[in-house]
């Protein structure tokens, strides 16, 4: 933060030389440091008024002066006073983005730093206008949201207090992948092709399709991305073929198939495309997971590709208690799931896996085990999302909060003794009052807030932490 | 606001502003300043301009005895071109005096008006209830977003901001067709008395009346009004005697006297019928009249579209018809035109489907059918004996008994315009209301104008405003 100033400075005597800036605002007088203003960063409206003031000059800006204090000490401050709360945010936004700051206030309400696992409450509603449920939510590293219901997306900003609605092709969206605040990609499983959308003018920007042999249609199972990647899992439309394309993600023209996969005959294994696409920036592997509900139960695959190389790392195949969901921490080293069986946690520990005996790994259940192999499907539906240091899994109207226990003096995610295995445990999230909701249907991380949607409930709910509400 | 604040910030702190340029203002014994180029944003005719052209280099503030928090308000309207949130602790009609007050209401009015109106992300904002009988009998709705109801013989005048400017009784019992012929005088009929009447709002009496005459037929007497339009220069009114004799008159709109006659007929048959809803074309200057009826056997009406410079018709469809519709034993249940987009939408009385005819390739069976691609929407219930259709904004609304949808078209592919899914055809369906705003009653009338949509329900009093929004409207949680 800015350096102090010499209290000679202060004194008002050396303002020759001194750093002290006046500035006029609307009529009302501001002393900061050209320090201060230079925060904001070079070429920018406050390093400018810096380089024009003079102690006999004092630079007139004609806007508003009471938000104007509130900016001027977030610049000087990093974080915004608290009584800033008297204002709506929504101006505050304008006037930041007037002077160029709206970076700052980005950082000190809505940055994925101040994400706090434990200390989230159901603190806000976001409304959807129509009778569509949301079908799939997609988020931005900074809290904006995307909510596709129906065969509309509505996106929320970072602030949670715009919102702007467009209508697609789609009947209902099934996978959403934001790709910035106003693109997102947009697949459905009974509809061909990957739709870029621009979400502020409401056009198609680029349609992707995948040219199978049988020349169908090819929908969207999945979509995922690295930082300079985007995967898309297609399927044929007459569901003989399918494949993971690998797009460059910024030209989005095609790099490399992956996974690609004839069916001939009752080869049920490779008839299972991708439905969940996660990549893995500690391992530069790609996580991909497909499962397929049948007479004889839901059997599926978990599979790690090297994507340059296009092979499998490792691979899983779930056959007993499959996964309902499956998702990869990356600062713990660990993959968990929920088996569609049992409904309890289990998980793999990523640092023992061995390239080549497949055997020796097994899911470590965190619960009861003897509910493995039991008939019912109380896991189904369950979701499983990974963010920070947390895994979040949901079941029924409820979240689940895994953290691991590190004890002793080792670092998270160490390679322990085999005999100790690492310790993770669970929490319920949320107040009596918040829970037991209706079952929910998505889960999300932007910012540092927890966005998800339940069944038949026509709005999206934001969890938050209370130090960081707006 | 972006080209605005880069040009500011390039000039501001550059090259140091004459004192000349700023003004000092004290509103209420609050001390404002600012400079004389926002001052000037409010127009040469505003309070505020007149002020900015003072002596320059005058060190005394202004002293406008006004109070100084809504003023404040308004400057940082003038400076942003944005109603600042402060603008919540008052109401909008003070807000809107005030920035009459100082000349700048038509900035406040465009910066408070509500965003485009789409469909398809729409809620209930508030509804207008006049304060005694309440149960709109129709409504009227201009361009502004002023509304008009018409409601136990009264006509109720509700402003741009929806507050209420008026009422006038009139001599009627009930008002069934209603159209703004000014900004000031409202046309009127009654489906129980005779005559079209005019009234005058901003005196509030009656100015005129027409009546449907006939020297040489002395049956043509006690002509009803059934259905109102007016265009630039005419209105168009659609008169029924009581045994069933019917016409169109065009009624000059200056001196309220008849200017000509179209489509006299019987009456004694579905197809003759007195025209129950006419829409005037300006973009090819047609008149478009429709009748429905519906019976024992279901719904029979047509369409006629009359040219009035001539008095012909030049287009009509009857419905069930000869068989020739490919759509036989389907007759539609209610018309509305697309003024704009030159196209007649009709919502078929037995499938529910929309049907989509274009105003200039008009030919035996021009319907095409709007489909419905979502499997789980494409059931619309029972036979709904309520069916509206409104279109407005390039978006057309369909009221089945007591839900509200819309079809909007979806914006066209960028990359292959011409394709099979891109192009203009594409219209989707979605509903605008939830489940729970379909149980208060089946609606009675739509209708849209400045951006917001106006809908009455049976047996509702009050008309529901529904309005688009950038506003996320978060509710916390308690």
């Amino acid at each position: 933060m800015p350096p102090f100033v010499s209290s000679e400075a202060n004194g008002g005597l050396l303002q020759g030389q001194s750093n002290i800036v006046t500035i006029d605002v609307g009529g009302q007088l501001f002393q900061t440091t050209k320090q201060t203003l230079t925060s904001a960063g070079p070429k920018t409206f406050f390093s400018r008024i810096a380089q024009a003031s003079s102690p006999h000059y004092a630079p007139f800006i004609d806007r508003d002066p009471e938000i104007f204090s509130i900016l001027l000490s977030l610049l000087r401050t990093g974080n915004l006073p608290s009584k800033a709360k008297s204002f709506d945010l929504q101006d505050l936004i304008l006037e930041s983005q007037f002077y160029g700051i709206q970076n700052l206030l980005l950082n000190s309400l809505s940055s994925p730093s101040n994400f706090e696992p434990f200390n989230l409450h159901k603190s806000l509603l976001l409304p959807l206008n129509g009778r569509d449920s949301p079908s799939t939510l997609a988020t931005t590293s900074y809290g904006s949201v995307h909510v596709a219901h129906g065969s509309k997306i509505t996106t929320f900003d970072w602030s949670l207090r715009r919102k702007s609605t467009i209508l697609t092709h789609f009947t209902a969206v099934d996978s959403l992948l934001a790709l910035s605040p106003s693109l997102a990609a947009a697949g459905a499983t009974d509809f061909s092709g990957l739709q870029i959308l621009d979400l502020d003018k409401g056009h198609v920007r680029e349609t992707l399709t995948w040219e199978n042999v049988t020349r169908s249609g090819s929908t969207v199972q999945a979509i995922g991305s690295s930082p300079e990647e985007l995967f898309v899992s297609f399927e044929s439309s007459r569901r003989n073929s399918n494949t993971i394309v690998v797009y460059d993600l910024h030209s989005l023209k095609p790099v490399t198939e992956i996974a690609h996969n004839e069916i001939y005959g009752a080869d049920i294994d490779s008839a299972i495309p991708a439905t969940k696409l996660q990549w893995v920036q500690g391992y530069n592997l790609l996580m991909a997971a497909g499962s397929h509900s049948g007479p004889s139960g839901v059997a599926g695959n978990v599979r790690l590709w090297d994507v340059r190389s296009g092979n499998v790392v490792w691979e899983m195949q779930e056959k007993v208690d499959c996964f309902a969901d499956v998702a990869v921490s990356d600062p713990l080293s660990v993959m968990f799931k929920v088996g569609v069986n049992s409904g309890e946690a289990f998980y793999i520990d990523l640092r023992n896996l061995s390239s080549g005996g497949n055997t020796s790994n097994t899911w470590v259940c965190l619960g009861d085990k003897r509910k493995v192999t039991n008939g019912k499907k109380e896991g189904i539906g369950c979701k499983v999302e990974t963010q920070g240091n947390q895994v979040f899994s949901t079941k029924g109207g409820d979240v689940e909060l895994w953290s691991e226990v590190v004890m002793g003096n080792k670092k998270v995610g160490e390679t322990v003794s085999v005999e100790g295995g690492r310790i993770f445990k669970k929490n319920l999230m949320g107040r009596v009052q918040d829970m037991g909701g209706a079952k929910i249907t998505n889960l999300a991380f932007g910012g540092s807030r927890m966005f998800l949607t339940r069944r038949d409930q026509h709005s999206v709910e934001v969890w938050q932490s209370s130090s960081r509400e707006l | 606001m972006e080209a605005e604040s880069t040009s500011q910030a390039s000039a501001a702190p550059s090259e140091p502003q004459p004192s000349t340029e700023r003004i000092k203002l004290n509103v209420g014994g609050k001390l404002f300043e600012t400079t004389l180029s926002t001052i000037r944003t409010a127009g040469p005719d505003s309070l505020l301009f007149a002020l900015s052209n003072r002596p320059a280099n005058d060190p005394n503030p202004v002293f406008i005895d006004r109070d100084p928090e809504i003023f404040s308000v308004l400057l940082s309207l003038l400076r942003t071109n944005h109603i600042p949130s402060a603008a919540r602790r008052f109401s909008t009609q003070e807000l809107a005096d005030e920035a009459a007050f100082y000349g700048i209401e038509s900035l406040f009015r465009s910066a408070a008006a509500p965003p485009l109106f789409s469909g398809i992300d729409a809620s209930i904002v508030k509804s207008i209830s006049p304060a005694s009988e309440g149960l709109p009998s129709t409504f009227s709705i201009a361009d502004n977003g002023a509304v008009w109801i018409a409601h136990g013989g009264q006509i109720s005048g509700y402003d741009w901001s929806l507050a209420h400017s008026g009422t006038v009784r009139t001599h009627l019992d009930e008002i069934d067709s209603i159209c703004r012929v000014w900004p000031e005088i409202a046309a009127v009929g009654s489906e129980s008395d005779a005559g079209l009447h005019f009234y005058d709002f901003s005196s509030s009496r009656h100015v005129g009346s027409v009546h449907w005459t006939d020297p040489s037929d002395p049956r043509i007497f006690k002509a009803r009004v059934n259905a109102i339009t007016a265009s630039e220069t005419s209105l168009f009114a659609s008169f029924d005697c009581p045994h069933r004799e019917n016409i169109v008159l065009e009624i000059d709109k200056e001196r309220f006297q008849i200017v000509s006659q179209l489509g006299r007929q019987s009456g004694n048959q579905a197809k003759h019928m007195v025209p129950s809803k006419l829409t005037f074309v300006p973009a090819t200057g047609v008149l478009v009249g429709t009748a429905v009826t519906s019976g024992a056997f279901g719904y029979s009406g047509y369409i006629r579209i009359w040219d009035p410079r001539s008095a012909d018709v030049v287009w009509e469809t009857n419905e069930p018809g000869a068989g020739r519709s490919s759509r036989f034993g389907d007759s539609f249940a209610d018309v509305d035109v697309d003024v704009e987009g030159l196209s007649i939408f009709k919502l078929c009385s037995k499938s529910g489907d929309l049907g989509m005819a274009d105003m200039r390739r008009l030919g035996d069976d021009p319907w095409v059918y709007l489909e419905e691609k979502n499997p789980s929407l494409a059931n619309y219930g029972d036979e709904e004996s309520n069916l509206l259709v409104h279109c407005c904004w390039g978006q057309v609304f369909v009221g089945r008994g007591g839900s509200l949808e819309v079809w909007s078209r979806v914006q066209g592919d960028g990359a292959r315009s011409d394709g099979e899914s891109g192009g203009k055809g594409l219209y989707r369906r979605n509903f605008v209301d939830k489940r729970s705003d379909s149980e208060r009653g089946d609606i009675k009338k739509i209708e849209g104008g400045g951006d917001r949509l106006f809908v009455s329900r049976e047996g509702v009093e009050g008309i529901e405003v529904w309005e688009s929004s950038h506003s996320a409207g978060a509710v916390p949680v308690s």
